[in-house]
């Protein structure tokens, strides 16, 4: 239901892209998307995960570059280039997650600090700063404490002062990635409260959210992504859940479907596994040859999961049993000598040392196996192991004294993946398998992923990537918000089902 | 009020307060006289004015071992100013400044400029000052300083106040106030806090890394002059390892080294907390030997609770809004 | 066998930056020979050279091996003469108490010294890999608590009365040989198969680089980082016996200056201060130039304190110097990159 009756909607355009598109490396994250943002407008910007939003927003606050080509507009003037200074001078306020703010500075600080800064003084002017700042949260209408340290305050409060620091810098379009993640009900209904104040004023809002309830209640727009793509921009009026998500998800790119050849006995069990502030009440069965998706908007809790399962997040209650045998799993180091591998999500912080060779990286777990009588290295054996395994997984080019970090993203997984083969693990968790790699390359990735399970080892996959999802899982666990909301098979599921489950409480599932 | 409660500085005034109650216990006599007090004072305004020219830099991850250098390298060219040219007093503090600034800077340009490790760039500093102090003095100390300005190093305010205790008193309060009203001191909070956000609402880290060692530098060289007016002579041999009862002050007094903390408060408070525990175990016969044992022990201490309490505030985060 | 050597030729192959240094020695050493109009050469200076470079090098394989973990063992030194002070005491007490032989004593005597510096790293590497305090700030604190213990039990005096026999530590010559540098030369051949050769100095190399991924790929961090910092005081340990014995007696502050050219040399031979790289043969060669320039300025007749003036200007140097070549080097890459592109 639409929340903005009554209030007069000024038609004027703020806010105008066309033609933006950005390219990483391997990636193309925006295709020629466009976006039009009216003044004093609530508009969500919606998409799964890897649909180009945070690349976009990215841009209207001027951290990222845009391709050439890109028109931007603000308020009917060509803006050439934006920078995060001057995106904020021509109005264009983004508060992202962390809020970036400063713990230990005090509220008026972090309200006025930026546009103070500017002034060029060098001797700081508390009176001015404090009036900015008194000035900025009246506005908002509620009650903070100006003279404290950030830090003291509640999350809700902090994301207020966010806000308050957008309007004390003029801000004519506030941005929002995922603004509600961590509130309650309360807090989410008196920021929602402020927003539709802001209208009033005719700042505009642009929304990054995954939850769609909310959304219904305080957007009048919903412009939809998809795989860096613009699908099209509608009035909330027209839209309803189920539409929103078969516009986020139909799609032309897929994946063959590679189906199992046949599942084993039970590998793992998972019984009840809760953290608190992480997930709560996982429970699951992981088969040989059998290839479990974990899926999920991101902060679902699917990679704290499966960290829980290598040792690196130690859960607060529940059990788990590896073929058969209760087991509490320590450590890394524990974990790979009960069998199991964990390919993490971000392979050039998390998964491999880019300073060291390729050889090094790949055998990094198992250089004790790799030694002579007298305990050193062997340095024929490591070499045969490594080249072994470079044939293997077809790691090009096939150089072993090469850097990591000097080979393409496609490369580096396989080598990560190749360090865990070497291990020879029982189950393979490997989160986010295909994350900025090109489509040609997602395919090997994919048919090693299938090749690897039908010679009998259990892989655990979290994938944003629904095309990815859809053609190599045996079955796809939803998760969300730190539970699993739905349990599907992977032969004949659909992309609606899974985001229904990804994006909506059961009871929002028409 | 409660906020100020949880603080660090308070559980540092509680720990003051707890040595100040046993030495009482143990020789209150000699401890609890005015003539004691301003004793302590006396031989420990030279630490917290030196204290003063760290915290800044502890506050934003920093450090500078070459502050007992710098002092002796003041304290020789300010001494050999006041010698041959004049023996002006405010002259002569200017003199120590001037020459704490260029050697401070020279540290600033290494650091932020070179981005050369601080321990490192500092460690080879020391070295060269100290070196270089030591070769104009060969090893002697320094005598023949103007009676004027000796005269000046005698006297006393109120009494038993000396006289020294202004530039401590000034040198606090412009700490004090750079650190609150300046925006350099603002971003040095703002740099401790969270680096990236603060490039990017404007500071500039390179300008403020600079200016920050080169503050330490000044700070040493007014309490190298203020060092020569209280004894009179400079003595090329006490520098040595000066540089570590003053971060051991700092970091002792809750200048953490994990988020922009601290306070000129609270560094006062750990000069005090140092300069109580000298007194205490002479008064309590202690041989001294135990000091340095102590010192570290306690920065250990303080700084291993920092980690501690980073690493369970990290754990206790809430990563998942679980419904 | 056959691999090994393979193996370590290929890796005097791969060491050009260890021969440019290889080749800065050679060449300083022959200013100093024209400086000092043969002097350097001399048999006198070079056996005086070889009885003092052996415990600066021990004293900088051991501040080496924790900055390739990306850390720094500012203790190292006082570590070193704490667990000297003890075991003098040690030894005075069973030799000149009367209690025991010479031998008694000085087996005692060095068994208490490498025990004392093993709970010092021990003491390091707990408060480093389980608490987690940043290696500077740890070891800057152990640094001055242990000076503290050695003051204290020494009372800052020296302490002397060892048995007679303890000085063939100092002494002894192994085929013509001075012991000390017998004893250098085999520790670095032990530190060489350690770091390159063994699956632990991989693992330390890694981490160096980044012990998120090592931690990932199921390394234990803190059993290895243990390891390093007490294979580093060990490393002062023998430092330690090798200067009481010269001294014949232990003091607090006997080899306080070795902390900085320790630092120096490490970073001269190639380690990068932030970790991840540094070769062992390097360190060596760096070593000796370091040990050279020094004795080279005591045969100049160079005011000491203005040697210590030379040795800090040389750190900086250095430091400069790797600072300038990085500039380069990425400048070049970003010139190949947009030549790519």
């Amino acid at each position: 239901m639409l929340s903005n009756g009554g209030i007069i909607v000024n038609q004027e355009v703020f806010l105008q892209v066309k033609q933006v598109s950005k390219t990483f490396p391997s990636v193309k994250a925006l295709d020629h998307v466009q976006m039009i943002v009216h003044k004093g407008e609530v508009h969500a910007l919606i998409g799964e995960n890897g649909a180009g939003k945070s690349t976009l927003i990215k841009i209207l606050a001027g951290v990222y570059e845009p391709d050439l080509g890109a028109e931007i507009e603000i308020e009917g003037q060509c803006i050439e280039k934006l920078s995060p200074i001057t995106s904020v001078r021509h109005g264009i306020s983004i508060i992202f997650q962390d809020f970036s703010l400063f713990a230990n500075l005090t509220v008026a600080e972090n309200i006025a600090m930026g546009g103070a800064i500017e002034s060029g003084n060098a001797i700081v002017n508390w009176k001015e700063m404090s009036v900015i700042a008194k000035h900025s949260i009246e506005r908002l209408g509620v009650d903070i404490p100006i003279d404290v340290p950030l830090g003291t305050l509640s999350v809700a409060k902090q994301q207020l002062v966010a806000i308050a620091r957008s309007l004390a810098c003029k801000a004519k379009l506030i941005i929002m990635d995922e603004p509600t993640s961590a509130l309650s009900k309360g807090e989410v209904d008196l920021l929602f409260t402020i927003i539709r104040n802001l209208q009033k004023d005719g700042i505009a809002v642009v929304f990054v959210s995954h939850k769609l309830e909310e959304l219904f209640e305080v957007c009048e727009t919903f412009t939809v992504l998809r795989d860096g793509k613009y699908i099209g921009t509608y009035p909330a009026s027209e839209m309803d859940n189920n539409k929103l998500i078969s516009l986020m998800v139909g799609r032309s790119v897929t994946f063959d479907r590679m189906p199992s050849k046949g599942i084993g006995e039970t590998l793992l069990e998972v019984k009840n596994l809760t953290k608190a502030g992480n997930y709560k009440d996982i429970s699951f069965e992981l088969h040989r040859s059998e290839i479990l998706c974990i899926t999920g908007l991101v902060g679902a809790g699917r990679t704290e999961v499966v960290q829980s399962l290598f040792g690196l997040n130690k859960p607060d209650s529940g059990e788990i049993i590896l073929e058969g045998k209760s087991v509490k799993i320590t450590t890394p180091e524990h974990a790979v000598k009960l069998g199991i591998a964990f390919v993490p999500e971000s392979r050039q912080t998390q998964g491999l040392v880019l300073r060291q060779n390729m050889r090094d990286n790949i055998l990094l777990p198992i250089l004790n196996e790799l030694v002579n009588k007298f305990g050193l290295l062997d340095h024929k054996a490591l070499e045969a192991e490594s080249d072994k395994w470079i044939k293997e997984i077809n790691i090009i080019p096939a150089v072993p004294e090469m850097l990591a970090g000097q080979f393409s993203g496609g490369n580096q997984q396989r080598i990560v993946i190749g360090k865990w083969l070497a291990t020879n693990p029982k189950i393979l968790i490997i989160d986010e398998p295909t994350n900025g790699i090109d489509v040609g390359a997602k395919s090997e990735i994919h048919k090693l992923l299938r090749f690897l399970a039908d010679k009998g080892m259990g892989i655990i996959m979290i994938s944003s990537e629904l095309p990815e999802v859809l053609a190599i899982s045996d079955r796809i666990l939803v998760m969300r918000r730190g539970r699993i909301n739905g349990v599907f098979e992977g032969e004949t599921v659909d992309s609606e089902s899974i985001m229904n489950k990804a994006f909506l409480a059961d009871k929002n599932i028409k | 009020m409660k906020h100020w409660v949880k603080t660090k500085e308070f559980m540092v005034l509680m720990i003051v307060l707890t040595i100040i109650i046993i030495v009482s216990i143990g020789n209150g006599k000699a401890f609890l006289t005015t003539e004691n007090f301003f004793d302590i004072l006396k031989s420990n305004l030279i630490l917290a004015i030196a204290a003063m020219g760290m915290l800044p830099i502890i506050l934003t991850g920093g450090i500078d071992v070459s502050v007992g250098a710098m002092m002796g390298c003041a304290s020789v060219l300010s001494a050999q100013w006041m010698i041959n040219v004049t023996g002006n007093i405010p002259l002569a503090f200017a003199a120590g400044a001037l020459s704490g600034i260029l050697l401070g800077s020279v540290n600033g340009f290494l650091v932020a400029i070179l981005k050369i490790p601080p321990i490192v760039a500092t460690l080879g500093t020391a070295s060269v000052y100290m070196g270089l102090m030591s070769y104009i003095t060969n090893g002697n100390w320094i005598s023949n300083i103007p009676a004027g300005f000796v005269a000046f190093g005698k006297q006393y305010v109120f009494g038993y106040i000396p006289v020294q205790i202004f530039f401590l008193v000034a040198m606090a309060i412009l700490t004090w106030w750079i650190l609150k009203y300046t925006f350099l001191g603002r971003g040095v909070f703002a740099v401790g806090g969270n680096m990236v956000s603060a490039e990017r609402i404007g500071f500039n880290v390179k300008k403020i890394q600079f200016l920050l060692y080169a503050y330490a530098g000044f700070a040493c060289g007014i309490a190298a002059v203020v060092r020569t007016s209280i004894f009179g002579q400079v003595d090329p041999k006490t520098f040595t390892g000066f540089e570590l009862k003053v971060i051991g002050a700092v970091v002792v007094g809750g200048a953490s080294i994990n988020g922009g903390y601290g306070s000129v408060f609270g560094t006062l408070l750990g000069v005090a907390l140092m300069a109580l525990l000298e007194n205490g175990m002479i008064l309590l016969r202690i041989p001294t030997f135990w000091q340095k044992i102590l010192i570290g022990a306690i920065i250990l201490a303080a700084v291993s609770i920092d980690f501690i309490r980073a690493k369970r505030a990290e754990a206790k985060k809430i990563i998942v809004d679980v419904t | 066998m056959y691999n090994f050597l393979k193996q370590t030729r290929k890796t005097i192959r791969s060491g050009s930056k260890e021969f440019m240094l290889l080749g800065v020695l050679v060449v300083i050493a022959f200013i100093l020979t024209v400086l000092t109009k043969g002097k350097f050469i001399s048999m006198a200076n070079l056996q005086s050279m070889a009885s003092q470079l052996p415990e600066f090098g021990f004293f900088t394989l051991g501040m080496m091996i924790c900055i390739l973990t990306g850390g720094i063992n500012l203790a190292v030194v006082n570590t070193a003469a704490m667990s000297s002070i003890v075991g003098a005491l040690v030894m005075v007490k069973i030799y000149a108490g009367g209690q025991g032989s010479a031998g008694t004593a000085i087996a005692i005597g060095m068994l208490a010294v490498f025990a004392v510096a093993a709970l010092g790293g021990l003491l390091n590497g707990f408060a480093i890999s389980f608490i987690g305090v940043t290696p500077m700030l740890a070891t800057l604190a152990t640094m001055i608590m242990f000076e503290g213990i050695g003051l204290l039990l020494s009372k800052g005096n020296a302490i002397s009365g060892f048995p007679e026999s303890f000085i063939w530590i100092g002494s002894a010559k192994i085929l013509g040989m001075p012991f000390p540098m017998v004893l250098f030369i085999v520790a670095v051949i032990v530190y060489y198969i350690l770091l390159e050769h063994t699956p632990w100095g991989k693992r330390v190399y890694m981490i160096g680089c980044n012990p998120i991924a090592t931690r990932y790929s199921g390394v234990n961090n803190n059993k290895v980082l243990m390891k390093v910092y007490m294979i580093s005081a060990i490393c002062g340990a023998l430092a330690a016996l090798l200067i009481m014995s010269r001294y014949n007696s232990a003091k607090v502050d006997y080899g306080s200056s070795y902390l900085m050219k320790s630092v120096t040399a490490t970073v001269l031979g190639g380690t990068d201060i932030n970790g991840g790289y540094g070769r062992v043969m390097g360190t060596v060669v760096a070593v000796f130039i370091i040990q050279s320039i020094s004795s080279g300025l005591n045969l100049l007749n160079v005011n000491r304190f203005l040697t210590d003036v030379i040795m800090g200007a040389l750190l900086i140097l250095v430091l400069v110097i790797n600072f300038a070549s990085s500039v380069v080097k990425n400048a070049r890459k970003k010139k190949q990159n947009a030549i790519k592109a």
